[in-house]
């Protein structure tokens, strides 16, 4: 069974982002492998172990500058590392875009079982996953909190607002990985070590297809308020009450 | 142009978001002046509680088949097409919940269309829409250029709080059968576990951080959402702890809330909290240190421990409904 996982690079969470001229500044972020791929790796990891016969290949779509969190995916036990080239990163649908011809091209089909993290932490989008099941036409579940191998198919969790739904697909499907999913390994220095040596593929993918949507005008979000402190509960029922009628 | 929303129906109870997709896309009709408004529901639900709570022009259909029972991604996907399609929409709606994110991009991809997600909607003037999402765990906010003919937006919650309009509704039901899918082989759909209450639909949520100090300490988290009618939710490290389960994560990477009143119990106030409850009406903070963020982002706060805070919180609230 080949297994595809989609790795994203985002700025580490505790990173600042700064915005200069409606434009990201990204020259002072640190940046890491995106927090939910880590559960879409270890998943991926895990499946392996478990059945024989699996392959499991990373596929980032970008520059060189990926090389990281490729070999990152290595080092949690991915066999493989795809550098997906030249493609367009305006939104989703391109790199939704670029993957897909990617893995087509990879498996000179498409994979048995692909599996993305929810979304990424930058973007927050969580399009590409479901928009890369509609290329490859294959079935899909976004933000998947449990899934378990059965005779007929995955059977599969997702939590939604006061539930949770459980469903079965049979593979070839996509799924994204939500939190509460597994809890990834840590690496060891020696994987790290050992990934470092291993090469990474750089597959083509240039697509045609326009971009969707464009991004523009970023700015600094203010949560600020009012911050009124009250001196003892009762003022602040109080508060609430005379200000706000809110109780 | 033609705008269509999509409700979201559970075990036949419209959602609360949907309702609020709803009343928005009312007013923006309004403002630009479109008068194609439609309505669909996938799945049979009550037909007077749709027509009491869906007011102002539209046409609302209600496809009663029980394929659409449960959410079944690829039955919705195929009926919301069909329904862009036969009534020439441009434009399509639909509440950014779990659900929403599930189908939205899906429908973009059948539609051609472009996928504006978690966004916010202002009209613009004659016929134009203007949508802004924030990225960055809710920091930084940006605005979608949308380049197709038509658009799919998944609403984020809290945002579109308008009163239904004062003229007599003119929504029309129309039930109708579904187009009739043959089985899905490879997709089944097994089982929905309704397994509480959902907290996004709750006008009070009580929520609490690592200050709470202990999975028993929200007993006092819980004993104050019963006086309020609310519910209870957490923050992240709530959850990192083990105190709740991930389905009460209240933020960016949990979930939105647009509550009328929010009360955050030992939270920091980390920027992917904040970006979770910024469409709450009242934010009230109590937490023990002072210079904690989330004084600043919240309307009232007490400096004090949960433990003391909470009980004398929730007699004087006591004493106050008592007077009522």
């Amino acid at each position: 069974m080949n297994i595809a996982v989609c790795i994203d690079r985002v700025p580490d969470t505790s990173s600042r982002v700064s915005v200069r001229d409606g434009v990201i500044d990204t020259g002072s972020l640190n940046m890491v492998l995106n927090p939910y791929d880590e559960y879409a790796l270890e998943e991926a990891v895990r499946l392996k172990e478990q059945l024989t016969g699996v392959v499991v290949t990373a596929f980032s779509a970008g520059e060189k500058d990926r090389y990281d969190v490729l070999r990152k995916a290595l080092a949690m036990g991915a066999d493989q590392a795809c550098l997906v080239e030249n493609g367009r990163s305006e939104d989703s649908l391109s790199v939704a875009a670029s993957l897909g011809k990617a893995m087509r091209s990879h498996y000179s089909g498409r994979p048995d079982l692909v599996i993305c993290g929810r979304e990424s932490s930058g973007c927050n989008r969580a399009q590409v996953p479901l928009m890369l099941a509609e290329m490859l036409e294959v079935a899909a579940l976004g933000a998947v909190t449990a899934l378990s191998i059965q005779d007929d198919g995955l059977r599969v969790c997702r939590e939604i607002e006061g539930g949770v739904e459980e469903f079965l697909i049979v593979p070839p499907a996509v799924i994204s990985a939500e939190k509460g999913l597994n809890i990834p390994r840590k690496t060891n220095i020696k994987a790290v070590m050992k990934a470092r040596k291993q090469p990474v593929l750089h597959i083509d993918g240039s697509v045609d297809d326009a971009p969707g949507v464009l991004y523009s005008d970023f700015t600094p979000v203010s949560r600020e308020r009012g911050g009124k402190l009250a001196e003892t509960p009762e003022d602040l029922v109080r508060m609430l009450q005379q200000e706000r009628r809110v109780i | 142009m033609g705008f269509l929303v999509l409700f979201e129906q559970r075990q036949g109870v419209i959602k609360e978001a949907s309702l609020e997709v709803w009343s928005l896309v009312q007013h923006l009709a309004g403002i630009v002046g479109e008068t194609e408004i439609f309505g669909l529901v996938m799945g049979d639900a009550d037909a007077a509680f749709i027509s009491k709570r869906c007011s102002g022009k539209g046409e609302i259909h209600i496809l009663k088949d029980k394929t659409f029972g449960d959410y079944c991604p690829r039955c919705y996907a195929e009926a919301a097409v069909e329904m862009v399609v036969r009534a020439e929409t441009e434009k399509v709606f639909l509440a950014n919940t779990a659900m929403g994110r599930d189908l939205a991009p899906r429908l973009a991809m059948r539609l051609d269309a472009a996928l504006a997600s978690d966004c916010v909607v202002e009209a613009e003037g004659a016929g134009m829409l203007r949508a802004k999402t924030t990225m960055y765990a809710g920091t930084v906010s940006a605005l979608i250029r949308t380049l197709r003919k038509r658009t799919v937006y998944s609403i984020a919650p809290g945002q579109c709080r308008f009163e239904g309009s004062a003229e007599e509704s003119v929504v029309i039901l129309e039930n109708r059968e579904a187009c009739l899918l043959k089985p899905n082989p490879v997709f089944k759909e097994i089982a929905y576990n309704r397994d509480g209450k959902d907290i996004a639909e709750s006008d009070v949520i009580v929520a609490g951080g690592r200050g709470v100090g202990s999975k028993q300490n929200f007993v006092m988290l819980e004993s104050l959402a019963a006086l309020l009618g609310g519910a209870v939710g957490a923050s992240r490290s709530a959850v990192d702890e083990g105190w709740r389960s991930h389905a009460d994560q209240i933020g960016q990477t949990g979930r939105s809330v647009a509550p009328k009143l929010y009360i955050a119990c030992g939270i920091s106030g980390a920027p992917q909290h904040l970006a979770g409850i910024a469409g709450a009406g009242t934010i009230v903070a109590i937490n023990r240190d002072r210079e904690a963020p989330i004084f600043k982002a919240a309307d009232y706060g007490i400096v004090g421990n949960i433990s003391e805070v909470l009980p004398r919180l929730e007699r004087a609230l006591g004493g106050f409904q008592g007077m009522k």
